[in-house]
């Protein structure tokens, strides 16, 4: 594929980006800001519409930048979460500073996203077109129609990929 | 496996059992996943949460955590950002409580730590009550960076009027004071680039802090300038971005007034100007680029105010954040506005009557201005390795500055405001006294040199830049390339003083010179070879021109779309224009023209020269609405840059009065001419090429209108102006005494009208190529002047070679050749060749 050799160098960049919108959206989370939207499509939107005009993007077409964005959010995600439960291995040197509300459970969410990727590479060598979607959806927010076109099959293959990745992969980070 | 899930999933729940024993037979860990799908499918699992939800629990509770950074105690947190998390903290051995920036996740990319070190610069070089100071800067043990800046206790702006009934002039006080802020940062050459009411904050006593640098950009360095550009599109808040910054253009100090527009706007209106909520890319993108925002306030004057700050288009805006608080200060006082609403569709012949006052540009040269003068000054007292350090920087100020008038950013016109002009004489004295430093000095006087001549104030500018070449002598030598670079700069100067010979000679000298000190294709001999070329157009050399403009034109065509490529070409373009190859001409400025689009958008005002250049070719060519169609494109540009006095709208007025005329439309082509006579005039002076240009168009609708003692007095004075200017001899003497000529033919005094014209074509066969639209004008004019006189073998003679020149070039339908066939209709009559004047008739019947 074409894309996948500009991808690396627009991914430093989208790392950056994403890394961002993921901590403004994250933070509207924690205001409970209605008025902002809360989803990955929204996100990947302003993305796409402040890197649109760049020279890296230019050539590229909205649904593989939205693909690309979702892999960069799958990263960004995936290494924060990497990070931190090694911090916490790490030995705790600091003292409880700042203390969050534990309902949301950071740190289950963290392994349990982990357990995904891991997952998910797996899953991308026995049902790469699985793999795929579920990335594209789960982390970038694509619509099932978007999906569809970029992997080029019906609606209907998608719907039930969606069921089968999510129920496969929902088993294997229960294992 | 898959497949058995797909086949169970959707059987009721107690037949899936059985289904699926049968089907997998003794494969016990087969049946297993099976099932442990099925139950997974019925629940709800990590993929079904919003991504947004997972990355707030990713990323949260990630602050670093610790009791000290560098000999401050960590008191708490105060928020997080994009970039880093902020704590209080307290020094105790100063006694004072910080605020203290952390990058989180430096890890993440190499972008990343360069924009938090960016900050960190801008913030270090701004001094001002309403910007936080940073204190002090280190890295973690782990190689974190971090920062401590002031600790301000307040509330964003958006909150501190959300809970307060604050009156209007409460508002805009406050509104005000960031205002400040932004003016100090834009005197340091720092846009912010990312103004939101979250990045100021108000103190319970009501003062105002500007934070969050973290994607400031210094104006200096445009050069890079384009990346950083885009890296702050990447990263900016699309409901204050300005419509360049969603497209992805440059971004200057146009794009904060922008930002301070909107949030004024939010202040005003208590929302946004565009909801962008729930809008697709695209959308968003349209609504920023095209849509009108809603009135915020209905108080007229700060709506005006408001919207001329969040104009579309930069150069609409306040040139200036300066321009935008005196508007505010205007308004607190009761004053009229600087300000006016902008009018669509906007029509020149509107302009003179309506008397717009101009927004004033002058403030952001203003600010540069100081900025280099501050600079300067400040050079004496750092150590001269510093000062060499910078000297690249100094460089790319200037360069900036100079653009500012050449058109390289459009963010500010060259105004008359006589203000910049006290600035200007400010930044001479300071100038004057770098006495230590000549040749900081002398590249100083040039460059104040080369501003106060585009400023249209020649006579400072000579002494500048004669005080610069002296300098230049004496430090460099009197061969030299900075000498050479004088030289173009004088040379240049002289040609709009008239002396044309001596700027000829310097211009020579000045290539010369380059040549010994650099290659022939190097920029700064191409520069010299330019002007040069600049001056044998202006003295009507133009084939010497073109001969010597090729080189260049060829040496730049191989580097792609640059300026200097399009600078060469406009200039051998201009060359063929005089020397009357049309064709060859319009193709030329056509090609310039899109170049300049593609450097630098389209309304930039080297555009409007390319308009203002293809509509004289047009004009030229006869086809005159379509001439008008260019200059009235030009003058959209060019009136709202450069003002409603700058010679280059004057230029403009012109090029479209001439059109004007030629369509027979006086009232209107007068109501322009004048106002474009007046300033020539003051700019110039009454014995100027100028002048005389704007006079002759003026007696042509004198004449046009049968006014004739005007007439004759504006052609009378034309002539005397070229005559005195152009001592050598030049084809626009030969337009001269043509035109005055048309006067007498006008009164029926044939015989005068028949020698002004042989004159005319005296001076031309010295000037001009023998097959020039000029010559054969002038002969179709001599030969109707001999009709008249009954002299029809010489009138034959001359109507028929003005008729052979014209009706190979020229626009079929233009008049004159209509008059040359009706006159040699009669001339053959006549002369008794029935045939002859048959076939001229036939042709005019057409």
């Amino acid at each position: 594929m074409q894309a996948e050799h500009s991808e690396r160098g627009d991914l430093n960049y989208l790392f950056s980006v994403t890394y961002e919108e993921l901590r403004r959206l994250a933070s509207t989370v924690k205001r409970h800001d209605g008025s902002i939207t809360l989803n990955p499509t929204a996100l990947v939107n302003e993305a796409w519409l402040k890197l649109a005009s760049s020279p890296a993007f230019t050539t590229t077409s909205p649904l593989h930048f939205k693909r690309i964005a979702a892999r960069a959010m799958r990263q960004v995600l995936v290494e924060a979460a990497r990070r931190r439960n090694s911090d916490k291995r790490g030995g705790d040197q600091a003292s409880a500073l700042i203390t969050f509300d534990e309902a949301l459970a950071p740190l289950d969410c963290r392994r349990e996203l982990l357990l995904l990727d891991t997952a998910l590479t797996d899953l991308a060598r026995i049902e790469p077109r699985q793999a795929m979607l579920v990335e594209s959806r789960f982390f970038g927010g694509l619509e099932i129609d978007e999906i569809a076109e970029l992997l080029d099959v019906s609606r209907a293959t998608i719907i039930r990929d969606w069921r089968a990745a999510k129920a496969w992969l929902a088993h294997e980070l229960r294992r | 496996m898959q497949a058995l899930f797909h086949e169970s999933a959707d059987l009721p729940r107690e037949q899936q059992q059985s289904f699926l024993r049968s089907a997998c037979g003794q494969d016990q860990a087969l049946l297993s996943d099976v099932l442990g799908m099925l139950d997974e499918d019925a629940r709800r699992s990590l993929l079904d949460s919003n991504v947004a939800e997972v990355a707030d629990r990713v990323l949260r509770d990630t602050a670093p955590r610790f009791q000290e950074v560098g000999r401050y105690r960590i008191l708490g947190m105060l928020g997080e950002g994009g970039m880093g998390v902020v704590y209080l903290a307290y020094r105790d051995d100063l006694g004072h409580r910080v605020a203290i920036k952390v990058l989180r996740d430096a890890w993440l990319s190499a972008p990343r730590r360069e924009r938090f070190a960016s900050e960190q610069r801008t913030l270090a070089q701004l001094n001002h009550p309403s910007i936080a100071q940073i204190y002090d800067a280190d890295t973690l043990p782990d190689g974190t960076p971090w920062f401590a800046m002031e600790y301000v206790e307040g509330v964003p702006l958006s909150e501190y009027f959300a809970r307060r009934n604050a009156t209007i002039e409460e508002r805009l006080r406050i509104f005000r004071d960031a205002c400040e802020a932004v003016r100090h940062a834009h005197l340091h050459a720092v846009i912010h680039r990312d103004l939101k009411p979250s990045n100021i904050l108000v103190r319970a006593d009501g003062g105002v802090r500007l934070l969050d640098f973290g994607i400031a950009k210094q104006l200096d360095n445009f050069d890079t300038g384009s990346d950083q550009t885009r890296t702050g599109l990447r990263l900016m808040t699309p409901a204050y971005a300005a419509p360049e910054q969603i497209r992805g253009e440059r971004v200057g100090v146009y794009t904060d007034v922008y930002a301070l527009g909107v949030i004024l706007y939010e202040l005003l209106a208590k929302r946004l100007p565009f909801d962008l909520s729930n809008k697709t890319p695209g959308e968003a993108e349209i609504m920023i680029t095209q849509q009108e925002p809603a009135k915020p306030c209905g108080v007229a004057d700060l709506d005006v105010l408001c919207l001329t700050a969040m104009h579309k288009a930069p150069e609409r805006r306040y040139a200036s954040v300066e321009g935008l608080i005196r508007d505010v200060d205007h308004y607190l006082n009761g004053e009229a506005l600087e300000a006016q609403p902008d009018t669509l569709g906007y029509r020149a012949g509107k302009f003179v009557r309506r008397n717009r006052r101009r927004v004033i540009a002058a403030a952001a040269v203003f600010i540069l201005i100081i900025a280099v003068v501050a600079f300067f000054t400040a050079r004496l007292a750092i150590a001269r390795n510093a000062a060499l350090a910078e000297a690249n920087r100094t460089q790319r100020i200037q360069r900036f500055m100079l653009n500012l008038f050449e058109g390289g950013d459009a963010e500010a016109g060259p105004a008359e405001s006589l203000r910049v002009i006290d600035l200007l004489d400010r930044g001479v004295l300071d100038a004057q006294a770098l006495k230590n430093e000549p040749a900081v000095q002398a590249e100083l006087y040039q460059t104040l040199g080369t501003i106060y001549h585009k400023l249209g104030k020649f006579e400072r500018a000579d002494a500048l830049l004669q005080s610069g070449l002296d300098e230049r002598r004496r430090v460099f030598g009197v061969d030299s390339a900075e000498s050479a670079d004088s030289l173009v700069a004088l040379g240049l100067l002289r040609l709009d003083q008239e002396r044309l010979p001596e700027a000829e000679r310097l211009e020579r000298e000045a290539v010369a010179m380059a040549r010994r000190h650099a290659p022939a294709d190097s920029p700064a001999v191409e520069k010299a070879t330019v002007a040069l070329g600049h001056a044998l157009e202006e003295r009507g050399a133009s084939i010497d021109a073109i001969q010597l403009l090729e080189e260049p034109v060829r040496s730049n065509s191989s580097a792609g779309i640059t300026p200097d490529a399009a600078s060469s070409l406009n200039e051998l373009a201009s060359a063929h224009f005089y020397a009357g190859h049309y064709k060859i001409a319009d193709a030329m400025f056509r090609r310039v023209l899109d170049m300049h689009r593609q450097l630098y958008g389209n309304r930039h005002p080297s555009v409007g020269d390319d308009l203002i250049n293809l509509g004289a070719v047009q004009f030229d060519l006869g086809y005159f609405s379509e001439a008008e169609t260019f200059q009235r494109q030009a003058l959209e540009i060019n009136l709202p840059y450069y003002g409603p006095n700058h010679p280059q709208t004057a230029h403009n007025l012109i090029g479209l009065g001439r059109a004007l005329v030629m369509e027979k439309r006086f009232d209107e082509a007068v109501t322009l001419l004048q106002q474009a006579l007046k300033i020539q005039e003051r700019v110039y002076g009454p014995v100027s090429r100028q002048v005389a240009s704007a006079a002759n168009e003026l007696a042509s609708t004198a004449l046009g209108r049968n006014q004739l003692d005007e007439a004759e007095a504006g052609f009378s004075r034309m002539l005397a102006i070229y005559r005195a200017v152009y001592s050598n001899g030049h084809y626009l003497i030969g337009i001269a005494l043509s035109n005055l000529a048309s006067v007498s033919m006008q009164r029926k005094d044939f015989a005068h009208a028949e020698q002004l014209y042989r004159e005319a074509l005296q001076a031309y066969a010295k000037t001009l190529p023998a097959e020039h639209i000029n010559v054969g004008i002038t002969n179709i004019k001599l030969g109707r002047a001999l009709l008249r006189q009954q002299k029809y073998v010489e009138a034959e003679l001359h109507s028929l070679q003005g008729y052979t020149i014209l009706s190979k070039q020229a626009n079929p339908s233009v008049g004159w050749l209509k008059n040359a066939r009706t006159d040699l209709g009669e001339i053959y009559d006549a002369l008794h060749q029935p045939d002859k004047a048959r076939r001229f008739r036939a042709e005019l019947a057409e």
